[in-house]
């Protein structure tokens, strides 16, 4: 009962703005609430600002905060058309959510050694390691082998794990004992200015 | 067959989680932080604290050589030689403390953050969501954990968070213990009272005069027992123990006021007057310094007094207006500090804390002050930040802090190895906001 009068106060509110393009002062929203008095008009008022449908500027005058047809702003026109510029924006990610699928299970890592130079990992670059995936064929790996951490392609050949590097100077490693690999390299960083 | 019940066999309650509630508790965090960044560390006692001379954390295996918390540098290097020993980063910490929580929430939305390294979560009526059983997500939470932050904590789960607490204790670490409603008569007949988060030891001795002795001899004491004697509190916890969930999970952002502290331990402990003072002063501008370069201002100014026995006693003050100039606070900070030294005593540390900061907020000002001279103040600051930055922190100082040696405020060892392994971009003030693994 109270709930429809409000909607139907909201709306007599709504259509004085829309008609007189401003909010009525308190004496003329006695005709609008069909009210006769004037604190009846200001509780319903404080009630309509506590919803959050009108708001009070400074001097406690209502200004409308959530009039149900708001007109939209698009930006400036051009020739007639207006620019979807603005509205493109939501649809855009930043570069930190490109790179990072996990940013509870994401670690950076700055590369030594020259063992992925092939793979076009550079000693000084900086990789981004996720440790919560489990390592496919062709992945790039942190491993740890014979106590020495180092990146290297995972393979996995009939059930065998083997390790190779990007680089002629090494041959490929089998693990003999257990393999321990901290994570998955999903990015490379290389910053020059 | 005749059923005989007597009083220690009796349930509390029959059903098993009427509600769930999992206590989440890092194991030796900061150390374990530390260990999770930099695998050599695995398997070795080290401890944190070097920038202040006293450990501050223990990984398991320095407290298993009996190296704890709050021993001095030189003590824990008696017993052990070996011992590595890192300066804090709480830089480090903050962020994995951050990245647990989000963890956590991605189990369940009811998600408390008691403390940098301890939560609570709620799990009740996430069984069907998970098809597991509570035990089981409390696993899974668990194993995440590890598996994406590489550090270990112990879960308790139970009925109230007072009993979740209890059982996260009881494996430590790596642990895991669940506790459902009707096991409770069982598992509490063994747990002492201090075990109880809310008994401190005037509480136990206190039941201890009425022959309570354990957690079981409480809660089968009537209501009205626990009332009378320990009050809105005992009763409070007489219900949480048995299973009734007093507490809720609360998931208010603890409002995160922001604050700029500075505080700084001194060598040798001293008692003088001037030199404490001086001390005071000197973190006062080097919490100004912070304050003026994120362009901000503070309203009230938290002044401490840190003793050698480790008491600490401080007090808060208030000026009129926001504002950015060390001066403005140089009085008042010395009026506090009248109050809270003590002749006789030696102090260790000193302590400053800016709150009530706001953004901007420099041209604020009150109707009797002059706005003339608010100005030159800021404009005096601006001349000092700005000598500072091309001689040296500190340079120029306040008369009162004139006393302590002008030196390179950071000696590099004690440095948190982050703030010297910079990256490309990176400067000693800012860095990137993900770890830096020390594999190489």
């Amino acid at each position: 009962m109270d709930r429809n009068n409000l909607k139907e106060q909201t709306v007599r509110l709504e259509e004085f703005y829309l008609k007189n393009k401003r909010m009525p002062s308190y004496s003329e929203m006695l005709k609008v609430f069909r009210f006769r008095s004037k604190n009846a008009v200001f509780k319903k008022v404080n009630q309509l600002v506590k919803l959050g449908l009108f708001a009070k500027d400074k001097t406690g005058r209502l200004i409308p905060a959530g009039v149900q047809r708001p007109v939209r702003l698009l930006g400036f026109i051009q020739a007639g058309f207006p620019s979807p510029a603005e509205e493109e924006t939501v649809d855009l990610m930043s570069l930190d959510e490109y790179l990072i699928s996990n940013p509870q299970a994401t670690y950076l890592l700055k590369v030594s050694g020259d063992s992925m130079l092939d793979a076009g990992i550079h000693p000084g670059d900086l990789v981004l390691v996720q440790k919560d995936l489990t390592p496919k064929n062709g992945d790039i790996v942190v491993a740890c082998v014979d106590k020495e951490w180092t990146l290297k392609y995972f393979e996995k050949l009939k059930g065998k794990v083997r390790l190779r590097a990007a680089n002629k100077k090494y041959l490929p490693i089998e693990p003999k004992e257990e393999l321990v690999i901290a994570g998955v390299v999903i990015a490379n960083v290389r910053k020059y200015k | 067959m005749s059923v005989s019940i007597n009083s220690t066999t009796d349930f509390i309650t029959f059903s098993s989680y009427p509600q769930a509630i999992a206590h989440i508790d890092c194991d030796a965090f900061f150390a374990s932080c530390e260990q999770a960044r930099d695998p050599y560390l695995k398997g070795k006692p080290l401890v944190t604290g070097q920038e202040r001379g006293i450990i501050s954390a223990a990984s398991y295996e320095a407290k298993a050589l009996g190296i704890k918390r709050g021993i001095t540098l030189s003590e824990a290097k008696k017993i052990y030689p070996g011992l590595i020993i890192i300066p804090s980063d709480y830089e480090l910490y903050s962020i994995y403390s951050e990245r647990l929580f989000n963890i956590i929430r991605r189990f369940t939305p009811q998600v408390e953050e008691y403390s940098i390294d301890e939560a609570f979560c709620d799990l009740s009526g996430l069984r069907r969501m998970y098809r597991s059983s509570y035990p089981d997500i409390s696993v899974r939470i668990k194993e995440a954990i590890r598996k994406e932050l590489d550090i270990t904590v112990s879960v308790g789960l139970s009925l109230s968070k007072t009993l979740a607490k209890i059982c996260s204790r009881e494996n430590k670490p790596d642990g895991f213990k669940a506790l459902p409603g009707n096991e409770l008569h069982d598992y509490l007949k063994n747990i002492p009272l201090e075990r109880v988060c809310g008994f401190g030891p005037n509480t136990v001795a206190l039941l201890g005069k009425y022959g309570i002795n354990s957690v079981l001899d409480y809660i089968r004491r009537p209501k009205e027992f626990a009332q009378k004697i320990l009050g809105k509190i005992g009763l409070e916890l007489w219900l949480e123990l048995r299973g009734v969930s007093v507490y809720p999970v609360s998931t208010d952002k603890k409002e995160k006021y922001l604050s700029i502290s500075k505080t700084k331990t001194f060598m040798p402990a001293s008692g003088n007057k001037q030199l404490v003072m001086a001390q005071l002063m000197r973190n006062l501008e080097s919490a100004f310094i912070k304050l003026r370069r994120h362009s901000l201002s503070a309203r009230n100014l938290t002044v401490y007094l840190k003793k050698v026995d480790f008491s600490a006693e401080g007090m808060q003050g208030r000026i009129n207006r926001h504002s950015s100039s060390t001066l403005d606070f140089t009085s008042i900070c010395s009026r506090i500090f009248d109050e809270v030294f003590q002749p006789g005593a030696v102090y260790r540390a000193t302590g400053v804390i800016l709150s009530d900061i706001k953004e901007g907020g420099f041209d604020e000002h009150d109707l009797f002050e002059d706005p003339v001279k608010i100005e030159q103040l800021q404009r005096v600051s601006a001349a000092v930040d700005e000598i500072n930055q091309a001689f040296g922190k500190h340079t120029i100082h306040i008369a009162a802090s004139n006393i302590i040696a002008k030196k390179a405020s950071h000696p590099r060892n004690n440095l948190a190895w982050r703030k010297i392994e910079l990256l490309k971009g990176e400067t000693f003030r800012r860095r990137l906001n993900i770890p830096l693994l020390k594999l190489f």
